[in-house]
């Protein structure tokens, strides 16, 4: 029992690969290109830090051979002005290199970010209707971070890695052929032994992060139940399902953590027998007069800049693929196709009557099973429709279609007697005010919320739709008013406020047609009240379509259509379709049962 | 800190050797330069072939054994590191379970499941680590330092300006780093709480066309973040510069005195090959330090967090003398009983006295905040009240035992949690011993029975992200059903049929009737209260009154009203 969701966690622990790895970094390059004067910079002060790193230790060795074990004197002041200039432009362009790139890899996550948020608008709500927010959320946030990292440091460290080890060989390789042939000795070594050791890892880590992935996701089920748990009692048998979990993972983390720890060790004692090697037979080569003193100090310095380099290149390699990895997968939501665009010659309306007819439309979501099949109806400016109907019935569909969140697969949808596809998007929803069941506030002030409903209403305008909404009263209880800041997912004011405040916003905006889908949490009396009279008010002498709950708002309305699998299957008014003793009645009938008992 | 350091106390002798091993293979390596030193002088100037070969075996020798300690530091840390996580997660893990509600209020669930998770693993990092290599910087500074003035004192009195002039800058580095991260950070999670918002509200958005708001509104946000990136990423990239600068530096001074020294006799060429060696090796060190620094703040922070969980004082546990045996008969009473929330002043209720008889159902009604869910909460001893008495059966809730308490009563909360897995998992949670009969028995009477045969592997359905989504109204039958298979005594409803339609409702409320249970329900709807023998009439913390329907149709005039507004005037 309490199967743990490890399937995403699992798949963050993994490094996934691109699939495409040239296609990615030729998209990544378009989003670098406008910096390409910076990034020239950044190369080439690479290049000069990383030869000036190659090249002050060689002055050191030349400097000890001709100064300190001969003891002569003259040029010694030149040598030491040398390196001091080396040193200070090693810094400069160490300092240099860091300071462009930062630069670099921040405009272009910013544009990678800007790009994708703009992106995010023009998809279709299908592409949202269908995707978890969570999982979308996380991906993006992790992804982008993953990108940002690398371009700060790993771009620098593989161009210099790669460099220094080139430069250090072929100096090794100018100094001391031989020298160099058995300093190179560990190399074969390092290699079998990270084979080795990564051989062992790979599959262990796996474990490792599966493991914990498991008990993660326990963790957090558990956690957030957790008040079922202690209304259960369940908590033993909770810790004991934990406990087994826990011990698991510490078996698996054991040997992955141990082999793990190898990879430092074994890099130490190759740094350390290199050393050996190059002092010992070093040594003898100088014993010999074949090399000088000032080689081996060389020699030995250099030794440890071509391990540790080496080892930064596997480490940066594994980085920059999963770096690449995440810049794919944020590339593909950009291929995602975008919410289709307004049909070319498609008008824009000033003003609309509020003339709303369907005919013939026929919607499916999945393109299999049909959400509205064949609906057609009518209204007349002004008009109250209310859409009733068990879940299910098509409701949603019919205001969705009507916002042209969706288009009709067949059948047209005329407003004002124009085919609602000739009508551009924004001119269109211009005209219509939305009052939805999950009544989203945004992060905010109050005012900020309800001028959402028409971005340029004066402060008057928002507070005299707040007066008529009925939200007035409680905003000025708040500590600070209008200018009181809404915390996330809007705590601190209750599910009736909320509501107050979506209707505000519609208030303000001033639509001919206003779409309602009311919603069915439970409100507390005196709240409901004033939701039911600022309805009215904002209903009056608008085109309306409600999906309504309330007793109230059926029976004030105009017509009621009513739903069932699709269809239309009955419409009238409240008293009309009451004497037609069809589905409706039977509905209603349920619905006051009880009352008519007592 | 000390308190989450006190879980390694089992393991020191296991850490003891952990160091130990460190520590060898550390003196090899800080003996390097000083062998390389001997075989310059000994041998190379005084061209003596065998002490190049003696030492060069040496230090062969004592690679491999450096090496060899290595590998067993490996083991010994990796030890310690999983035995201490898994020693940590179960103290804490067990320390939420017995976290009473009121104690769970202090914590929000996402920060609990952090600490239990991301917290814990940077801990465990840290002290695998400072077992590993973490203390090898710092000893490294400090024994290459003790070296070369061993190796030679006047040479090495450079390191005596350069290496605290070095400590200190780094140290003071990390201070404003850390700061300047933090504000990173909090533009980091602007621009996120910014795309998460659109991403929620996208249909919002779309309706009221306001993508170009929404841009401009992003861009502010993700310019900030950009700025603030920069310029903390620039302030911690001087660090390496800086540092090379000021150790080269050092070798050229080196260089410079130990030609003089050389010269006059004072020092020799393998003298000064040696503690350049130890130079750069401090060098090396040293930039490893502002790593090793700045992992040890993040598990700082991160054990000061485990800390404040693992330190709750748990408010609600058992009596030592709460042995009294109940009878599980199902007699609920309150005597005089107010009640308020930890860390709030305002009283949620205020004098209650009732008491229901076993197998009665009352209905509770009232506007939000007037303490119907507290009212519920008391019952099975979720918050104890400050005044007066919860009884059950005759017995003061306190003295019984919370785990015997509570596996007679069965709570159906507001807001419905289920577990990912089956269905019948998710069912079987409220009594682990139920059978499949069992399971389906109450999936009958909650009413879910149907729904479920119509999912492709009914039963053994999954649910949750991998599975079906289920509505709202079928997630509330089946989190009745899980309560109804614990065949409870007292049932607790607590506004737990509010998406359901009146028919299932009604056929629901209908097949509660079948358990001999005392049940009470809080709900909006005067439909599913007349169902009940009692209404209690809930305001403002108050039992404003209690009766039948008509009883209270009579009585209460804030009843009246609420009748009113749900049937329209002719329902009175």
């Amino acid at each position: 029992m309490l199967r743990p969701r490890h399937s995403t966690m699992a798949t963050v622990g993994q490094k996934q690969q691109a699939k495409d790895n040239i296609g990615t970094l030729k998209r990544l390059w378009s989003f670098l290109s406008p910096q390409k004067g910076w990034l020239i910079a950044v190369v080439a002060m690479v290049i000069i830090s990383s030869c000036l790193s190659l090249l002050g230790p060689y002055v050191v060795g030349r400097a000890i051979d001709a100064y300190i074990v001969t003891k002569r004197m003259d040029g010694f002041f030149l040598v030491v002005a040398l390196l001091l200039f080396i040193y200070a432009s090693l810094s400069v362009s160490t300092f240099l290199q860091s300071y462009w790139m930062i630069r670099v890899a921040q405009k272009t996550i910013y544009a990678i970010r800007q790009q994708l948020f703009r992106h995010f608008h023009e998809l279709p709500i299908s592409f949202f209707d269908k995707r978890q927010q969570g999982e979308l959320m996380s991906r993006i946030t992790n992804d982008i971070e993953n990108m940002s990292q690398t371009f700060n440091s790993t771009v620098i460290q593989v161009i210099s890695s790669t460099l220094t080890l080139v430069g250090a060989i072929c100096v090794m390789l100018w100094l001391s052929p031989l020298l160099t042939f058995v300093t190179l000795l560990v190399v074969p070594l390092m290699y079998i032994g990270m084979r080795w050791i990564t051989n062992r890892t790979q599959k262990r880590f796996r474990e490792q992060q599966r493991c914990l992935g498991e008990m993660n996701g326990f963790i957090e089920e558990v956690i957030s139940g957790q008040k079922i748990v202690k209304m259960f009692a369940q908590e033993r048998r909770v810790i004991d399902e934990f406990l087994r979990k826990n011990e698991t993972l510490k078996q698996a983390g054991f040997w992955a953590q141990t082999y793990s720890g190898f990879i430092p060790k074994l890099m130490n004692f190759l740094n350390n027998l290199s050393f050996a090697l190059i002092a010992g037979v070093g040594g003898i080569l100088a014993l010999k007069g074949m090399i000088s003193i000032g080689v081996i100090v060389v020699f030995a310095e250099y030794a440890r800049q071509f391990t540790r380099p080496l080892n930064d290149l596997a480490n940066q390699w594994n980085t920059l693929l999963s770096a690449l990895a995440g810049a794919e997968r944020v590339f593909e939501i950009f291929d995602m196709e975008k919410e289709e665009q307004d049909e070319t010659g498609a008008i824009s309306l000033d003003y609309i009557q509020g003339k709303v007819e369907f005919d013939h439309v026929v919607f499916s979501y999945d393109k299999k099973q049909d959400a509205i099949r064949d609906v057609s109806f009518s209204v007349s400016p002004g008009e109250t429709v209310a859409l009733v109907g068990p879940t299910g019935a098509g409701k949603t569909t019919i205001l969705q279609l009507l916002a042209r969140f969706y288009d009709p697969d067949r059948g047209h949808i005329f407003i004002d007697g124009h085919d609602s596809r000739s009508i551009k998007r924004a001119s269109l929803r211009a005209h219509m005010a939305f009052v939805l069941q999950d009544t989203f506030l945004f992060e905010g002030t109050i005012r900020d919320n309800i001028r959402y409903g028409k971005l340029d209403a004066s402060d008057e305008e928002v507070e005299r739709a707040a007066k008529w909404a009925n939200a007035h009263s409680f905003i000025m209880k708040l500590p600070n008013g209008y200018d009181t800041v809404l915390k996330q997912d809007g705590g601190g004011i209750s599910q009736g406020q909320r509501q107050l405040l979506a209707i505000a916003r519609a208030m303000v905006a001033n639509p001919s047609i206003l779409i309602l889908d009311e919603a069915t949490s439970n409100i507390d009396t005196v709240t409901e009240m004033k939701i039911q009279e600022a309805l009215e008010r904002l209903m009056k002498g608008r085109t309306c379509f409600v999906i309504a709950h309330r007793l109230n708002t059926i029976q004030n309305a105009d017509r009621i259509l009513v739903l069932n699998e699709g269809k239309i299957i009955e419409q009238g008014t409240h008293e009309s379709l009451l004497e037609a003793k069809g589905f409706y009645y039977d509905l209603y009938h349920h619905h006051l049962q009880k009352e008519e008992v007592s | 800190m000390q308190q989450v350091l006190s879980y390694l106390k089992p393991y020191r002798k296991w850490m003891i050797i952990a160091w130990s091993l460190m520590f060898i293979e550390l003196l090899v390596e800080l003996w390097q330069p000083l062998l390389m030193e001997k075989i310059i002088d000994n041998g190379i100037m005084t061209k003596n072939l065998s002490v190049v070969w003696t030492w060069g075996a040496v230090m062969l020798g004592t690679s491999l054994l450096a090496f060899a300690s290595g590998i067993a530091n490996s083991f010994a840390a990796a030890y310690v590191g999983q035995e201490y996580g898994f020693l940590l997660r179960k103290h804490l893990f067990e320390k939420i379970q017995s976290f009473s509600f009121a104690d769970f209020e202090r914590f929000p669930t996402a920060s609990l499941i952090t600490r239990m998770t991301n917290d814990v693993t940077q801990i465990q990092n840290m002290v695998f680590m400072s077992l590993r290599i973490a203390l090898r910087a710092p000893l490294l500074v400090l024994f290459g330092v003790v070296m070369s003035f061993v190796v030679h004192v006047q040479l090495a009195l450079v390191f005596a300006v350069t290496v605290p002039i070095l400590v200190a800058f780094l140290l003071w580095m990390m201070t404003k780093a850390t700061a300047s991260f933090s504000i990173v950070q909090q533009a980091l999670d602007r621009v996120n709480r910014v795309m998460r918002e659109n991403l929620a509200g996208m249909r919002l958005i779309k309706a009221w066309m306001r993508g170009t708001y929404e841009q401009q509104r992003f861009m502010k946000a993700n310019e900030t973040l950009m700025e603030r990136t920069i310029s903390a990423l620039r302030l911690v990239e001087t660090i390496t510069p800086v540092l090379l600068f000021i150790m080269n530096m050092a070798i050229i001074v080196i260089l410079f005195v130990g030609r003089i020294d050389v010269q006059l006799g004072s020092a020799t060429a393998g003298q000064v090959v040696a503690i350049v060696n130890y130079t750069t090796r401090i060098t090396s060190a040293l930039s490893m330090f502002t790593f090793i620094t700045m992992a040890f703040s993040r598990a700082k922070a991160s054990a000061g967090r485990v800390a404040d969980v693992l330190s709750v004082k748990v408010d609600i546990e058992d009596d030592q003398q709460a042995s009294e045996k109940v009878s599980g008969q199902g007699e609920v009473r309150f005597e005089h009983v107010s009640f308020r929330y930890p860390n709030s002043h305002a009283l949620v209720l205020k004098d209650i006295s009732f008491v229901v008889h076993p197998h009665e159902t009352v209905a509770i009604l009232g506007a939000t905040g007037s303490g119907k869910s507290s009212l519920l909460q008391l019952i099975p001893r979720l918050y104890d009240p400050i005044d007066g008495r919860v009884m059950v059966d005759g017995v003061d809730v306190r003295q019984i035992k919370q785990e015997q308490l509570r596996a007679f009563i069965r709570f159906v909360p507001q807001e419905v949690l289920l577990f990912s897995g089956t269905i019948a998992e998710n069912i079987r949670f409220g009594n682990e011993r139920a059978s499949m009969e069992e399971i389906i028995q109450a999936a009958k009477h909650a009413q879910i029975h149907d729904t479920i045969m119509k999912f492709p592997n009914g039963y053994d359905t999954v649910i949750g992200q991998k599975g079906v989504n289920l509505s709202g109204g079928q997630k509330q039958r089946l989190s009745i059903a899980r309560a109804l298979v614990g065949m409870p005594k007292i049932l607790l409803l607590d506004d737990s049929t509010s998406a359901l339609d009146l028919k299932t409702e009604a056929k629901l409320l209908r097949a509660l009737k079948e358990y001999t249970c005392t049940t009470f329900i809080v709900t909006q709807k005067i439909q599913t209260a007349m169902e009940a023998d009692t209404i209690f009439l809930l305001d403002d913390g108050k039992l404003l009154a209690k009766g039948s329907h008509d009883e209270l149709l009579e009585k209460s005039e804030l009843y009246r009203k609420i009748v009113e507004s749900q049937f329209g005037k002719k329902g009175t």
